[in-house]
């Protein structure tokens, strides 16, 4: 396979703008990259069966659902750029008319 | 007495016996880094102040920790309670965190005092520190050489002695490799044995916190406190943590162990290729019971790996958008211009290649192709892993094809990427690797050896490298940094 890569399209989809010279240094890098990594499809697999790796082998344990104490939202909040009375402030996203 | 290079099982003795004080130590410690910061650049928080506060409250305990005193470096990307964590990132230059990791708890529960947060390749992406957004850290066995990374910074720090012991965090090697760029010992456990709460994410179904020290006992030691259950992280194993150190002195009736066919080997460097044989014949004569052994699925094992972690990380760090996390662009008109500027001024261009990297194998058209296939060669890594595992205890590798690389020798990503090809699979299969320097190279470079086994057998990996330790005996005090500087 030699995939056509649409970085304009991947960087709209990673939110990410490049510059002129990031384009032209990382667009033939990519390319090389999944190249390389395209030595996978020696392997012989069958996607359908769906067989894939799972992080651990038991089953994620459950607990009580008890409420506890958890970060006063002003901690939670330090880090933000921007914050108005207990909230994050980001630009508008609808117009009011 | 020289505080600094003594094991951290040494200056625990002492500060049990009460012949030395905690604040001797770090007193010691702090000095020793002021005088070689400026050659290292391990450190991008030195906590003078804070760490020495610390050691004066251990001194006045009746009752202390199991690390009472014992100055550790934590890898800058492990969240500390009101210390700046950066992540080595424009991204997080200002993020204070509101709350420490379990790692960090836990070493402070047993009475370790964190020295200093170190440097990384930004967002523990890469093999040379490098790509660290602030400043490159050198080797201090070499200046004009890498330390390896991503945890360039924590390898350095106890190699020089600016720290006893530190913890990195490893997704592909990067613990294991800059502790065998760097003669030190270097532990990436079983994924679920050590909680990830407070780790910033990078590919969360690989990453793993570890610690590097000096001395095998060393890595016991912590690796004992850092591991087990966590309320926090519902990924971690319940399984007992059983005492390391001990089992570690443990007889290990002759262990069986498997080692790599030659032509896995063909290209790597011929140094590290003696010093491995060199090692499985001391291991032969030690009574173990070598077998070669054929891995079909490994030489696809780095394709699978730089696809599993980037579409974990372009998951991950799509958090990063000017809202919660310290950094916004100062410039934009709306919503979706301030998300572009802020991640395209705040992410560094190797981050960069693995979020597009990422986003490209997760999109429509590309997802079976890609992620699909690499999610499925991971587990016929796995499976050839457990087959192996029946037959045999161990599986020993080099650690990295190379010693520590010059500064700027690999400007290609596919190159810097093969630096991982020994190191990746364990991550991929979840399984245990254990680093441990056995030798130097001519040029004076340390050397290490890989050794892998099966789930939750941390005990039999330190069993296997304190024989070893003890056959190869490795000095690290051969490391003369001042000599060393004439090299720059």
């Amino acid at each position: 396979m030699n995939p056509k890569i649409d970085l304009d399209h991947v960087c709209a989809l990673a939110n990410l703008r490049l510059t002129k010279n990031e384009k032209k240094l990382l667009g033939p890098q990519m390319i090389k990259i999944v190249n390389w990594v395209n030595k996978l499809e020696e392997l012989e697999m069958d996607v359908s069966k769906g067989e894939v790796y799972s992080s651990v082998s038991f089953s994620l344990p459950f607990r009580e659902d008890n409420i506890k104490p958890s970060l006063p939202a002003r901690e939670a909040l330090a880090n933000s750029p921007e914050k108005s009375e207990g909230l994050v402030k980001v630009p508008k996203v609808f117009e009011v008319k | 007495m020289n505080l600094t290079s003594l094991s951290a099982t040494k200056l625990r003795t002492l500060v049990k016996k009460k012949e030395i004080k905690a604040q001797e130590i770090i007193l010691a410690y702090l000095k020793r880094i002021k005088e070689q910061e400026k050659d290292l650049s391990a450190f991008i928080t030195v906590l003078g102040e804070k760490a020495l506060a610390s050691a004066k409250s251990i001194d006045r305990k009746r009752d202390k920790g199991k690390l009472a005193g014992i100055p550790v470096a934590v890898k800058d990307n492990i969240l500390t309670k009101g210390i700046r964590t950066t992540c080595a990132s424009k991204m997080l230059e200002k993020y204070v965190p509101p709350y420490s990791a379990t790692v960090v708890n836990k070493l402070e529960e047993e009475d370790a005092v964190v020295i200093g947060k170190t440097n990384l390749d930004e967002f523990g992406m890469g093999s040379s520190t490098e790509n660290s957004a602030f400043f490159p850290t050198r080797n201090p066995w070499d200046l004009r050489r890498v330390p390896g990374g991503s945890s360039g910074g924590s390898a350095a720090a106890v190699a020089a002695g600016e720290a006893a012991a530190s913890l990195g965090s490893d997704t592909g090697g990067s613990v294991r490799q800059p502790a065998a760029f760097c003669g030190l010992v270097g532990l990436k456990p079983t994924y679920s044995r050590v909680s990830r709460y407070g780790l910033v994410a990078f590919a969360s179904s690989l990453d793993q916190i570890g610690p590097l020290t000096r001395t095998v006992a060393d890595n016991a030691l912590l690796t004992q406190i850092i591991a087990g259950s966590d309320p926090q992280d519902s990924t971690v194993s319940s399984q007992p943590v059983p005492d390391y150190r001990k089992e570690m002195r443990r007889e290990l009736p002759s262990p069986k162990a498997a080692y790599l066919k030659d032509k896995v080997l063909d290209g790597i460097d011929p140094e590290v290729k003696d010093n491995y044989y060199r090692t499985l014949s001391v291991l032969e004569e030690t009574g173990a019971e070598l077998r070669e052994m054929d891995f079909p699925s490994w030489e696809y094992a780095l394709a699978c790996y730089y696809l599993i972690a980037p579409s974990e990380a372009s998951s991950n760090l799509s958090r990063y958008d000017g809202v919660r996390y310290s950094f916004r662009h100062p410039r934009y008109s709306n919503l979706k211009e301030m998300y572009l500027n802020t991640r395209s001024e705040g992410f560094g261009r190797e981050v960069k290649r693995r979020i597009l990297l990422g986003t490209f194998a997760l999109s429509s058209g590309y997802y079976d192709d890609y992620y699909l296939k690499a999610a499925q060669a991971r587990k016929l890594i796995c499976q050839e892993f457990e087959k192996a595992f029946k037959k045999v205890d161990f599986i020993l590798t080099p650690t990295a094809p190379e010693p520590a690389f010059l500064f700027g020798e690999k400007e290609d990503p596919v190159a810097m990427y093969l630096s991982d090809i020994f190191t990746v699979t364990a991550n991929l299969a979840g399984i245990p690797a254990l680093t441990m320097p056995v030798g130097l190279s001519q040029k004076g470079l340390p050397i290490g050896i890989q050794i892998m086994a099966s789930f939750f057998q941390e005990s039999c990996i330190f069993k296997l490298a304190f024989l070893l330790e003890k056959k190869v005996k490795f000095d690290n005090n051969k490391l003369n940094l001042r000599k060393r500087r004439s090299h720059v």
